[in-house]
């Protein structure tokens, strides 16, 4: 078991001699693809969290504008409903006040034309009268009593009716 | 039959024929072995990194799995920044010895010229243990100072400092001596176990201890890693 000196020299300078090619070949190229790809996972996560959280905030913004929207839609409709009410309310009004006007219109009307008749009737009948007297009478009666009398006549008629 | 005999030789001697020299330093079986290793590896690596995806796919899956079991493993021990400090280290330690230790699978290892697991050799895992004892050596006075680190040797109770400081420095040297018998230990003597299983019958009777040598194997290498990852922890550790 005698040591050859020079296979331990030879050993030695082996072993330094693999450590430097093995440091070019093997272990920095190596570590350098481990470490980039470590980052990169890293950068991956890290820009996954925050799409994430960017998704998270644009659907709640999202939610809260279709609330908005919502309740705006919600309050326009009231809106309506409520002018629309109103408008249903002004019309049917006026529509009474028209109709009132004109009953009231109309029955002024009547009224009126029933006293012009019955003027008109009047003095028909008074004519009439002293038309008819006269002739019964033979002669003359003053007019002022006449008319007198027969009003005095159609007024009682009128009671007695 | 003549190749068994000729492996069990050459695995008694336990040292074997320089194959050439390289200026005054001898090449053995062991060096060429642990060359080709080094090249496997380093072609793996240079294949699997050469155009990395983003998603891995192959041999760089297999690269990312490891140094990412690696991580997770010794930032138990070291914590996340010593791992990521220590990992051209402790890792080429393990590859270097884990690869080392599996030549020896190889058909024909150990009895063909210029193919022995480097690891079943002393004076290999004499070398790479050199290297720990020194490095441990490097990281504890480059975090505590000279100072520090001769305060370490004293031990926290300066009355006994007479008994504390050579059974400290003692220590320092056990322990790189531990590392490199251990592992020669164990492959050595897997190695052996293999050799004379085949010289009895060397049809499938081998098989049942190679089969542990993957085990061993492994567990050699991850051994000699961890205590490694462990020596230098306590070299590293901030003293308060």
């Amino acid at each position: 078991m005698d040591i050859n000196p020079s296979t331990a020299i030879f050993a030695i300078i082996n072993f330094i001699v693999l450590v430097v090619v093995l440091k070019v070949f093997l272990y920095k190229p190596v570590c350098n693809m481990l470490d980039s790809r470590k980052q990169e996972v890293v950068n991956n996560l890290n820009s996954a969290e925050e799409a994430k959280l960017e998704a998270q905030k644009l659907r709640d913004e999202y939610a809260a504008q279709i609330q908005n929207a919502r309740a705006e839609a919600q309050e326009i409709i009231n809106q309506a409903a409520k002018i629309g009410e109103q408008t249903k309310a002004d019309i049917v009004t006026e529509a009474r006040e028209e109709a009132a006007r004109l009953t009231a219109k109309a029955q002024d009307e009547i009224a009126r034309e029933k006293t012009e008749a019955l003027n008109e009737i009047r003095n028909e009948i008074a004519d009439l009268a002293v038309l008819a007297a006269s002739k019964v009478v033979g002669k003359t009666i003053d007019v002022a009593d006449h008319q007198n009398m027969v009003n005095n006549f159609v007024k009682e008629v009128g009671e007695a009716k | 039959m003549f190749l068994t005999n000729v492996a069990y030789a050459s695995a008694e001697h336990g040292a074997s024929a320089p194959l050439f020299y390289i200026g005054p330093l001898e090449v053995t079986s062991e060096i060429t072995t642990m060359w080709g290793v080094m090249l496997l590896i380093a072609v793996v690596c240079f294949l699997g990194t050469r155009n990395m995806q983003r998603i891995p796919s192959g041999v760089q899956n297999v690269l990312e799995y490891g140094i990412e079991m690696y991580e997770n493993f010794f930032s138990d021990i070291l914590g996340r920044k010593r791992a990521r400090q220590f990992m051209p280290l402790l890792a080429t330690f393990f590859i270097l010895i884990l690869c080392s230790n599996y030549s020896g699978m190889l058909p024909m290892a150990g009895t063909l010229p210029g193919l022995k697991p480097p690891t079943s050799n002393v004076s290999t895992t004499a070398g790479l243990a050199i290297c720990v004892f020194f490095l441990v050596l490097y990281y504890n006075i480059k975090t505590n100072g000279i100072i520090g680190y001769c305060k370490h040797l004293v031990g926290p109770m300066p009355a006994i400092a007479i008994l504390m400081v050579p059974l400290n420095i003692l220590e320092q040297f056990t322990r790189p001596l531990s590392l490199a018998l251990r592992l020669y230990g164990a492959i050595y003597g897997e190695e052996m176990v293999v050799v004379s299983l085949a010289a009895l019958c060397p049809l499938l009777l081998p098989l049942s201890m190679q089969f542990l040598g993957v085990l061993f194997g492994a567990i050699q290498a991850f051994v000699f890693t961890l205590l490694t990852a462990i020596y230098l922890e306590e070299a590293t550790a901030v003293h308060h």
